[in-house]
Protein backbone atom coordinates (compact mmCIF):
# COMPACT_ATOMS: atom_id res chain seq x y z
CA UNK A 1 0.00 0.00 0.00
CA UNK A 2 1.51 3.34 -0.68
CA UNK A 3 1.64 6.39 1.44
CA UNK A 4 -1.36 8.38 -0.16
CA UNK A 5 -3.98 5.22 0.12
CA UNK A 6 -2.59 4.71 4.22
CA UNK A 7 -3.23 8.60 4.67
CA UNK A 8 -7.03 7.90 3.06
CA UNK A 9 -8.48 9.29 5.94
CA UNK A 10 -6.87 11.26 8.22
CA UNK A 11 -7.57 13.08 10.98
CA UNK A 12 -8.38 16.76 10.10
CA UNK A 13 -5.22 18.16 11.56
CA UNK A 14 -6.88 20.99 13.15
CA UNK A 15 -8.89 18.52 15.20
CA UNK A 16 -5.81 16.09 16.42
CA UNK A 17 -4.12 19.03 17.48
CA UNK A 18 -7.26 19.97 19.12
CA UNK A 19 -7.96 17.07 21.35
CA UNK A 20 -4.01 17.16 22.29
CA UNK A 21 -4.38 21.06 23.56
CA UNK A 22 -7.41 20.10 25.70
CA UNK A 23 -5.63 17.10 27.01
CA UNK A 24 -2.50 19.57 28.09
CA UNK A 25 -5.23 21.85 29.34
CA UNK A 26 -6.73 19.41 31.33
CA UNK A 27 -3.20 18.41 33.00
CA UNK A 28 -2.41 21.86 33.79
CA UNK A 29 -5.71 22.71 35.49
CA UNK A 30 -5.12 19.50 37.53
CA UNK A 31 -1.41 20.67 38.20
CA UNK A 32 -2.83 23.67 39.47
CA UNK A 33 -4.23 21.43 42.32
CA UNK A 34 -1.63 19.18 42.80
CA UNK A 35 1.57 21.20 43.06
CA UNK A 36 1.59 21.36 46.39
CA UNK A 37 2.10 17.21 46.59
CA UNK A 38 5.18 17.80 44.96
CA UNK A 39 6.50 20.40 47.39
CA UNK A 40 5.86 20.18 51.25
CA UNK A 41 5.09 23.37 53.23
CA UNK A 42 8.96 23.61 54.54
CA UNK A 43 9.98 22.91 51.23
CA UNK A 44 8.51 25.88 50.02
CA UNK A 45 9.03 28.05 52.79
CA UNK A 46 13.10 26.97 51.96
CA UNK A 47 12.64 28.84 49.02
CA UNK A 48 12.56 32.18 50.39
CA UNK A 49 11.85 35.40 48.05
CA UNK A 50 11.16 32.32 45.33
CA UNK A 51 8.46 30.73 47.25
CA UNK A 52 5.44 33.38 46.67
CA UNK A 53 6.12 33.60 43.21
CA UNK A 54 6.32 29.90 42.55
CA UNK A 55 2.86 30.01 44.17
CA UNK A 56 1.16 32.20 42.47
CA UNK A 57 3.15 31.35 38.86
CA UNK A 58 1.46 27.53 39.38
CA UNK A 59 -1.76 28.32 41.14
CA UNK A 60 -2.84 31.23 38.71
CA UNK A 61 -2.91 30.66 35.12
CA UNK A 62 0.34 31.76 35.03
CA UNK A 63 1.92 32.84 31.84
CA UNK A 64 4.11 31.51 29.04
CA UNK A 65 6.94 33.05 27.10
CA UNK A 66 8.06 32.09 23.72
CA UNK A 67 11.56 31.84 24.35
CA UNK A 68 11.72 30.06 20.63
CA UNK A 69 14.44 32.82 19.01
CA UNK A 70 14.15 34.75 15.71
CA UNK A 71 16.40 32.90 13.59
CA UNK A 72 18.40 29.76 14.42
CA UNK A 73 20.95 30.82 16.90
CA UNK A 74 24.49 28.92 17.25
CA UNK A 75 25.10 29.83 21.51
CA UNK A 76 23.70 32.19 24.20
CA UNK A 77 25.72 34.32 26.65
CA UNK A 78 24.48 35.80 29.69
CA UNK A 79 25.98 37.17 32.81
CA UNK A 80 23.39 35.93 35.03
CA UNK A 81 24.01 32.59 36.99
CA UNK A 82 22.93 29.37 35.69
CA UNK A 83 20.86 29.37 39.17
CA UNK A 84 19.29 32.69 38.51
CA UNK A 85 18.92 32.18 34.69
CA UNK A 86 16.58 29.16 35.36
CA UNK A 87 14.99 30.75 37.78
CA UNK A 88 13.76 33.61 35.37
CA UNK A 89 13.02 31.15 32.30
CA UNK A 90 10.84 28.96 34.73
CA UNK A 91 9.12 32.28 35.60
CA UNK A 92 8.47 33.17 32.50
CA UNK A 93 10.38 36.27 32.67
CA UNK A 94 13.38 37.72 31.22
CA UNK A 95 17.18 36.84 30.36
CA UNK A 96 19.33 39.19 29.35
CA UNK A 97 21.54 37.47 26.86
CA UNK A 98 24.05 38.03 23.99
CA UNK A 99 23.42 36.00 20.63
CA UNK A 100 27.26 34.50 19.86
CA UNK A 101 28.72 33.16 16.62
CA UNK A 102 30.35 30.62 18.56
CA UNK A 103 29.54 27.76 20.64
CA UNK A 104 32.21 25.50 22.81
CA UNK A 105 33.73 22.47 22.16
CA UNK A 106 31.71 19.36 21.78
CA UNK A 107 30.68 17.73 24.83
CA UNK A 108 31.91 13.99 24.72
CA UNK A 109 29.17 11.65 25.29
CA UNK A 110 31.49 9.45 26.54
CA UNK A 111 33.48 11.56 28.96
CA UNK A 112 29.74 13.01 30.53
CA UNK A 113 28.35 9.49 31.30
CA UNK A 114 31.87 8.48 33.08
CA UNK A 115 31.43 10.95 35.52
CA UNK A 116 29.71 10.66 38.94
CA UNK A 117 26.49 12.48 39.38
CA UNK A 118 27.37 15.86 41.29
CA UNK A 119 30.16 15.85 38.57
CA UNK A 120 28.02 15.64 36.06
CA UNK A 121 25.73 18.07 37.38
CA UNK A 122 28.10 20.75 38.12
CA UNK A 123 29.16 20.11 34.43
CA UNK A 124 26.14 20.68 32.76
CA UNK A 125 25.77 23.62 35.72
CA UNK A 126 28.62 25.27 33.90
CA UNK A 127 28.18 24.52 29.95
CA UNK A 128 24.66 25.61 30.13
CA UNK A 129 25.07 28.68 32.51
CA UNK A 130 22.28 30.30 30.25
CA UNK A 131 19.94 27.06 30.13
CA UNK A 132 18.93 28.03 26.40
CA UNK A 133 21.35 26.68 24.97
CA UNK A 134 20.60 23.52 25.36
CA UNK A 135 18.06 23.66 22.26
CA UNK A 136 21.09 25.04 20.06
CA UNK A 137 21.62 22.62 17.13
CA UNK A 138 25.37 21.89 18.34
CA UNK A 139 23.46 19.95 21.75
CA UNK A 140 21.21 17.45 19.80
CA UNK A 141 23.06 15.00 20.72
CA UNK A 142 23.43 15.68 24.54
CA UNK A 143 19.63 16.38 24.31
CA UNK A 144 19.21 13.21 23.07
CA UNK A 145 21.62 11.66 25.69
CA UNK A 146 19.43 13.18 28.31
CA UNK A 147 16.36 12.14 27.05
CA UNK A 148 17.44 8.59 26.69
CA UNK A 149 18.59 8.55 29.76
CA UNK A 150 15.95 9.84 31.49
CA UNK A 151 13.20 7.64 29.62
CA UNK A 152 15.38 4.52 29.86
CA UNK A 153 17.70 4.34 32.64
CA UNK A 154 16.47 6.76 35.13
CA UNK A 155 12.25 5.37 34.74
CA UNK A 156 13.74 2.43 35.09
CA UNK A 157 15.02 2.77 38.28
CA UNK A 158 12.12 4.89 39.72
CA UNK A 159 9.62 1.98 38.53
CA UNK A 160 11.31 -0.40 40.63
CA UNK A 161 11.72 1.81 43.72
CA UNK A 162 15.74 2.22 43.55
CA UNK A 163 17.35 4.40 44.89
CA UNK A 164 18.51 7.23 42.61
CA UNK A 165 19.74 10.94 43.09
CA UNK A 166 16.56 13.44 42.97
CA UNK A 167 19.14 16.44 41.77
CA UNK A 168 20.33 15.14 38.65
CA UNK A 169 17.01 13.55 37.50
CA UNK A 170 15.47 16.78 38.44
CA UNK A 171 18.39 19.18 36.64
CA UNK A 172 17.66 17.01 32.91
CA UNK A 173 14.16 17.25 33.84
CA UNK A 174 14.39 21.24 33.75
CA UNK A 175 16.70 20.98 30.48
CA UNK A 176 14.73 18.90 28.93
CA UNK A 177 11.72 21.04 29.18
CA UNK A 178 13.47 24.21 27.95
CA UNK A 179 14.16 22.56 25.33
CA UNK A 180 10.54 21.12 24.63
CA UNK A 181 9.59 24.72 24.98
CA UNK A 182 12.27 26.17 21.99
CA UNK A 183 11.74 23.03 19.65
CA UNK A 184 8.17 21.79 20.19
CA UNK A 185 9.08 18.69 20.09
CA UNK A 186 6.75 16.65 21.58
CA UNK A 187 8.69 13.76 22.98
CA UNK A 188 10.54 16.15 25.36
CA UNK A 189 7.21 17.35 26.78
CA UNK A 190 6.23 13.67 27.46
CA UNK A 191 9.20 13.39 29.73
CA UNK A 192 7.51 15.67 31.94
CA UNK A 193 3.91 14.34 31.38
CA UNK A 194 5.80 10.95 32.43
CA UNK A 195 7.82 11.53 35.30
CA UNK A 196 4.81 14.07 36.81
CA UNK A 197 2.99 10.74 36.49
CA UNK A 198 5.70 8.63 37.72
CA UNK A 199 6.96 11.05 40.70
CA UNK A 200 3.44 10.80 42.32
CA UNK A 201 4.78 7.57 43.83
CA UNK A 202 8.68 9.07 44.82
CA UNK A 203 7.86 12.09 46.56
CA UNK A 204 9.41 11.68 49.47
CA UNK A 205 12.63 11.60 47.12
CA UNK A 206 12.25 14.61 45.48
CA UNK A 207 11.08 16.88 48.09
CA UNK A 208 14.81 17.20 49.43
CA UNK A 209 15.11 19.37 46.04
CA UNK A 210 12.91 22.04 46.40
CA UNK A 211 13.65 24.38 44.27
CA UNK A 212 14.33 21.93 41.37
CA UNK A 213 10.80 20.52 41.89
CA UNK A 214 9.82 24.00 41.64
CA UNK A 215 11.00 25.28 38.89
CA UNK A 216 10.54 21.81 36.89
CA UNK A 217 6.74 22.24 37.80
CA UNK A 218 6.76 26.28 36.55
CA UNK A 219 8.56 25.05 33.41
CA UNK A 220 5.87 21.93 33.10
CA UNK A 221 3.17 24.32 33.50
CA UNK A 222 4.66 26.79 31.02
CA UNK A 223 4.71 23.76 28.09
CA UNK A 224 1.16 22.36 29.15
CA UNK A 225 -0.31 26.23 28.46
CA UNK A 226 1.74 26.40 25.17
CA UNK A 227 -1.11 26.90 22.33
CA UNK A 228 1.17 25.49 19.38
CA UNK A 229 2.21 21.95 19.73
CA UNK B 1 17.75 -21.37 3.26
CA UNK B 2 17.51 -22.15 6.78
CA UNK B 3 15.94 -20.09 9.15
CA UNK B 4 15.47 -19.80 12.82
CA UNK B 5 12.75 -18.26 14.70
CA UNK B 6 13.86 -17.16 17.87
CA UNK B 7 11.02 -17.16 20.03
CA UNK B 8 9.70 -16.45 23.48
CA UNK B 9 7.57 -19.57 23.79
CA UNK B 10 6.90 -22.64 21.79
CA UNK B 11 3.33 -21.75 21.11
CA UNK B 12 5.05 -17.92 19.46
CA UNK B 13 7.72 -20.14 17.13
CA UNK B 14 5.39 -22.52 16.26
CA UNK B 15 2.90 -20.00 14.81
CA UNK B 16 5.79 -18.17 12.67
CA UNK B 17 7.15 -21.52 11.70
CA UNK B 18 3.80 -22.54 10.50
CA UNK B 19 3.37 -19.43 8.61
CA UNK B 20 6.68 -20.18 6.69
CA UNK B 21 7.41 -23.94 6.57
CA UNK B 22 5.77 -24.55 3.03
CA UNK B 23 7.59 -21.64 1.26
CA UNK B 24 9.87 -23.71 -0.93
CA UNK B 25 13.52 -23.89 -0.19
CA UNK B 26 13.10 -22.94 2.79
CA UNK B 27 14.37 -25.31 6.45
CA UNK B 28 12.89 -23.91 9.40
CA UNK B 29 13.90 -24.40 13.05
CA UNK B 30 12.26 -23.02 16.21
CA UNK B 31 14.81 -21.82 18.95
CA UNK B 32 12.87 -20.91 21.86
CA UNK B 33 14.90 -18.81 24.11
CA UNK B 34 14.41 -18.52 28.22
CA UNK B 35 13.46 -14.96 28.42
CA UNK B 36 13.97 -13.63 31.63
CA UNK B 37 15.77 -16.65 32.82
CA UNK B 38 12.79 -17.81 34.12
CA UNK B 39 13.18 -21.28 36.65
CA UNK B 40 12.23 -24.40 34.93
CA UNK B 41 8.52 -24.73 36.47
CA UNK B 42 8.01 -21.51 35.81
CA UNK B 43 8.86 -21.61 32.26
CA UNK B 44 7.20 -24.90 31.70
CA UNK B 45 4.00 -23.91 33.63
CA UNK B 46 4.13 -20.79 31.34
CA UNK B 47 4.31 -23.33 28.22
CA UNK B 48 1.65 -25.39 29.01
CA UNK B 49 -0.89 -22.49 29.83
CA UNK B 50 -0.12 -20.86 26.49
CA UNK B 51 -0.34 -24.42 25.17
CA UNK B 52 -4.08 -24.75 26.62
CA UNK B 53 -5.12 -21.76 26.01
CA UNK B 54 -4.91 -22.38 22.42
CA UNK B 55 -7.68 -22.92 20.03
CA UNK B 56 -5.72 -25.41 17.83
CA UNK B 57 -4.22 -26.78 20.89
CA UNK B 58 -3.78 -30.53 19.39
CA UNK B 59 -2.88 -29.42 16.29
CA UNK B 60 -0.14 -27.28 17.77
CA UNK B 61 0.80 -30.15 20.08
CA UNK B 62 1.40 -32.62 17.38
CA UNK B 63 3.17 -30.08 15.18
CA UNK B 64 5.22 -29.25 18.15
CA UNK B 65 6.08 -32.76 18.84
CA UNK B 66 6.94 -33.20 14.87
CA UNK B 67 9.37 -30.51 15.11
CA UNK B 68 10.64 -31.74 18.62
CA UNK B 69 11.16 -35.30 16.31
CA UNK B 70 13.10 -33.69 14.06
CA UNK B 71 15.30 -32.03 16.25
CA UNK B 72 13.93 -28.56 14.95
CA UNK B 73 12.35 -27.38 18.47
CA UNK B 74 15.47 -26.09 20.33
CA UNK B 75 14.89 -25.30 23.56
CA UNK B 76 17.96 -22.90 24.96
CA UNK B 77 18.68 -23.19 28.84
CA UNK B 78 20.90 -20.49 28.63
CA UNK B 79 21.26 -16.65 28.01
CA UNK B 80 21.16 -15.84 24.27
CA UNK B 81 24.03 -14.56 23.88
CA UNK B 82 26.20 -16.91 26.08
CA UNK B 83 28.83 -18.44 23.86
CA UNK B 84 27.09 -21.86 24.39
CA UNK B 85 24.02 -20.50 22.72
CA UNK B 86 25.86 -18.86 20.07
CA UNK B 87 27.73 -22.10 19.31
CA UNK B 88 24.56 -23.72 19.25
CA UNK B 89 23.16 -21.02 17.16
CA UNK B 90 26.30 -21.39 14.81
CA UNK B 91 26.26 -25.10 14.40
CA UNK B 92 22.25 -24.83 13.21
CA UNK B 93 23.97 -22.52 9.93
CA UNK B 94 20.82 -21.10 9.47
CA UNK B 95 20.80 -17.75 7.01
CA UNK B 96 18.21 -16.01 8.60
CA UNK B 97 16.96 -15.48 12.43
CA UNK B 98 13.44 -14.25 12.48
CA UNK B 99 12.76 -12.36 16.23
CA UNK B 100 10.56 -13.07 17.77
CA UNK B 101 11.14 -13.04 21.12
CA UNK B 102 11.30 -10.31 24.27
CA UNK B 103 15.26 -10.00 24.01
CA UNK B 104 18.25 -7.63 23.54
CA UNK B 105 20.28 -9.44 20.62
CA UNK B 106 24.28 -8.30 21.06
CA UNK B 107 26.28 -8.66 17.94
CA UNK B 108 27.51 -12.64 18.63
CA UNK B 109 23.75 -13.64 18.41
CA UNK B 110 23.93 -11.26 15.14
CA UNK B 111 26.31 -12.93 13.58
CA UNK B 112 25.39 -16.44 14.19
CA UNK B 113 23.20 -15.80 10.96
CA UNK B 114 24.91 -15.23 7.63
CA UNK B 115 22.35 -12.89 6.58
CA UNK B 116 21.26 -11.62 10.22
CA UNK B 117 18.15 -11.11 12.32
CA UNK B 118 14.85 -9.84 10.82
CA UNK B 119 12.67 -7.66 12.91
CA UNK B 120 9.02 -6.77 12.14
CA UNK B 121 8.81 -3.39 13.81
CA UNK B 122 5.75 -2.07 13.93
CA UNK B 123 6.49 1.40 12.83
CA UNK B 124 7.60 3.22 9.76
CA UNK B 125 11.58 3.25 9.32
CA UNK B 126 13.66 5.62 9.52
CA UNK B 127 11.46 8.19 11.12
CA UNK B 128 9.91 6.07 14.05
CA UNK B 129 12.43 4.22 15.89
CA UNK B 130 12.15 3.03 19.55
CA UNK B 131 8.93 2.70 21.76
CA UNK B 132 5.29 3.05 21.37
CA UNK B 133 5.70 4.32 17.69
CA UNK B 134 2.49 3.60 16.62
CA UNK B 135 0.96 6.14 19.71
CA UNK B 136 3.50 8.72 18.38
CA UNK B 137 2.41 8.12 14.37
CA UNK B 138 -1.45 8.40 15.05
CA UNK B 139 -0.31 11.78 17.75
CA UNK B 140 1.55 13.13 14.87
CA UNK B 141 -0.61 12.13 12.02
CA UNK B 142 1.56 10.19 10.28
CA UNK B 143 1.07 6.57 8.58
CA UNK B 144 1.25 3.34 10.78
CA UNK B 145 2.40 0.08 9.50
CA UNK B 146 5.50 -2.24 9.81
CA UNK B 147 8.50 -2.79 8.64
CA UNK B 148 10.79 -5.71 8.24
CA UNK B 149 14.53 -4.91 8.91
CA UNK B 150 17.46 -6.84 9.93
CA UNK B 151 18.79 -5.72 13.18
CA UNK B 152 22.19 -4.62 14.62
CA UNK B 153 22.67 -4.42 18.02
CA UNK B 154 21.44 -0.67 18.05
CA UNK B 155 18.05 0.23 18.63
CA UNK B 156 16.04 0.02 15.23
CA UNK B 157 19.55 1.21 13.70
CA UNK B 158 19.93 -1.84 10.74
CA UNK B 159 20.71 -0.15 7.56
CA UNK B 160 18.77 -2.73 5.94
CA UNK B 161 15.33 -2.67 5.02
CA UNK B 162 13.90 -5.92 3.40
CA UNK B 163 10.29 -4.64 2.95
CA UNK B 164 7.25 -1.87 4.82
CA UNK B 165 3.51 -2.09 4.42
CA UNK B 166 1.65 0.83 5.18
CA UNK B 167 -1.85 -0.29 7.33
CA UNK B 168 -3.76 2.23 7.78
CA UNK B 169 -5.25 2.88 11.82
CA UNK B 170 -8.42 3.88 10.56
CA UNK B 171 -11.45 1.96 12.14
CA UNK B 172 -10.00 1.23 15.20
CA UNK B 173 -10.73 2.52 18.52
CA UNK B 174 -8.18 2.08 20.53
CA UNK B 175 -4.60 1.70 20.33
CA UNK B 176 -3.86 -1.41 21.95
CA UNK B 177 -5.60 -3.34 19.99
CA UNK B 178 -4.21 -1.46 17.17
CA UNK B 179 -0.87 -2.35 18.15
CA UNK B 180 -2.23 -6.49 18.90
CA UNK B 181 -3.12 -6.30 15.22
CA UNK B 182 0.35 -4.99 13.69
CA UNK B 183 2.25 -7.13 15.74
CA UNK B 184 -0.04 -10.14 14.51
CA UNK B 185 1.49 -9.46 10.79
CA UNK B 186 4.60 -10.70 11.79
CA UNK B 187 4.08 -13.93 10.67
CA UNK B 188 2.72 -13.08 7.18
CA UNK B 189 5.12 -10.01 6.50
CA UNK B 190 8.36 -12.73 7.39
CA UNK B 191 6.91 -14.55 4.97
CA UNK B 192 7.16 -12.13 2.23
CA UNK B 193 10.70 -10.70 3.66
CA UNK B 194 11.69 -14.26 2.91
CA UNK B 195 10.51 -14.45 -0.75
CA UNK B 196 11.66 -11.08 -1.25
CA UNK B 197 15.53 -12.34 0.22
CA UNK B 198 15.00 -15.57 -2.12
CA UNK B 199 15.18 -13.49 -5.17
CA UNK B 200 18.03 -12.92 -7.10
CA UNK B 201 19.60 -9.88 -6.94
CA UNK B 202 17.68 -8.32 -4.08
CA UNK B 203 17.68 -4.55 -2.92
CA UNK B 204 17.30 -3.15 0.09
CA UNK B 205 16.06 0.37 1.17
CA UNK B 206 18.17 2.20 3.60
CA UNK B 207 17.60 3.27 7.14
CA UNK B 208 18.57 6.64 7.38
CA UNK B 209 18.55 7.75 10.89
CA UNK B 210 19.05 11.24 10.84
CA UNK B 211 15.87 11.03 8.99
CA UNK B 212 14.43 9.41 11.89
CA UNK B 213 13.80 9.89 15.61
CA UNK B 214 14.05 7.84 18.62
CA UNK B 215 10.66 7.24 20.94
CA UNK B 216 10.69 6.35 24.10
CA UNK B 217 7.46 5.14 26.19
CA UNK B 218 4.07 7.38 26.11
CA UNK B 219 2.65 9.24 29.44
CA UNK B 220 -0.54 7.56 30.03
CA UNK B 221 -1.99 11.24 29.39
CA UNK B 222 -1.03 10.81 25.75
CA UNK B 223 -1.90 7.24 25.63
CA UNK B 224 -5.38 8.66 26.09
CA UNK B 225 -5.23 11.45 23.67
CA UNK B 226 -4.22 8.90 21.05
CA UNK B 227 -7.08 7.04 21.74
CA UNK B 228 -9.31 9.95 21.85
CA UNK B 229 -7.76 10.79 18.18
CA UNK B 230 -8.57 6.80 17.11
CA UNK B 231 -11.86 7.48 18.48
CA UNK B 232 -12.75 10.88 16.82
CA UNK B 233 -11.72 9.31 13.38
CA UNK B 234 -13.82 6.16 13.82
CA UNK B 235 -16.70 8.30 14.45
CA UNK B 236 -16.11 10.38 11.88
CA UNK B 237 -16.00 7.65 9.35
Amino acid sequence: MDLETALSRPVPLDRRKEILRGALLRRRAELRKSWKHFISVEGLESLGSLAPEVESFLSGQGSIHDWRPAATFTWINCDASFSDSLRSIALAGEVDYRPSDTSPARLSLVDLNKLSNIKRLNLLCARYRCPLNIAAASEFDVAEELLRQLMVPDRAKLEAGEEFDADIILLKLNLVGIRAMITRDLRYLDALNYFYELLHRSLAHMRTSPRYVALWLCIYAQLLSMPDW
Amino acid sequence: MRVAVLAGSIRAGMRIAGEIENLPGIDVFVIVCNVGMRSPLLRWSRELFSALKSFEKWTFAAKAYSYARQERLIILHWPLDDPASIELLRSLQCDVGLHAANVIYREGTISAFRLGILNAHIGILPKYRGRCVVEWSVLQGDPTGVTVFFIDSGIDTGERIVLQEFIPSNGWKRVGALKNMLFGCDARLYRKALEALMQPGVQYEGNDILKGRRYYVMSHMLINTVDKILRDRANLG
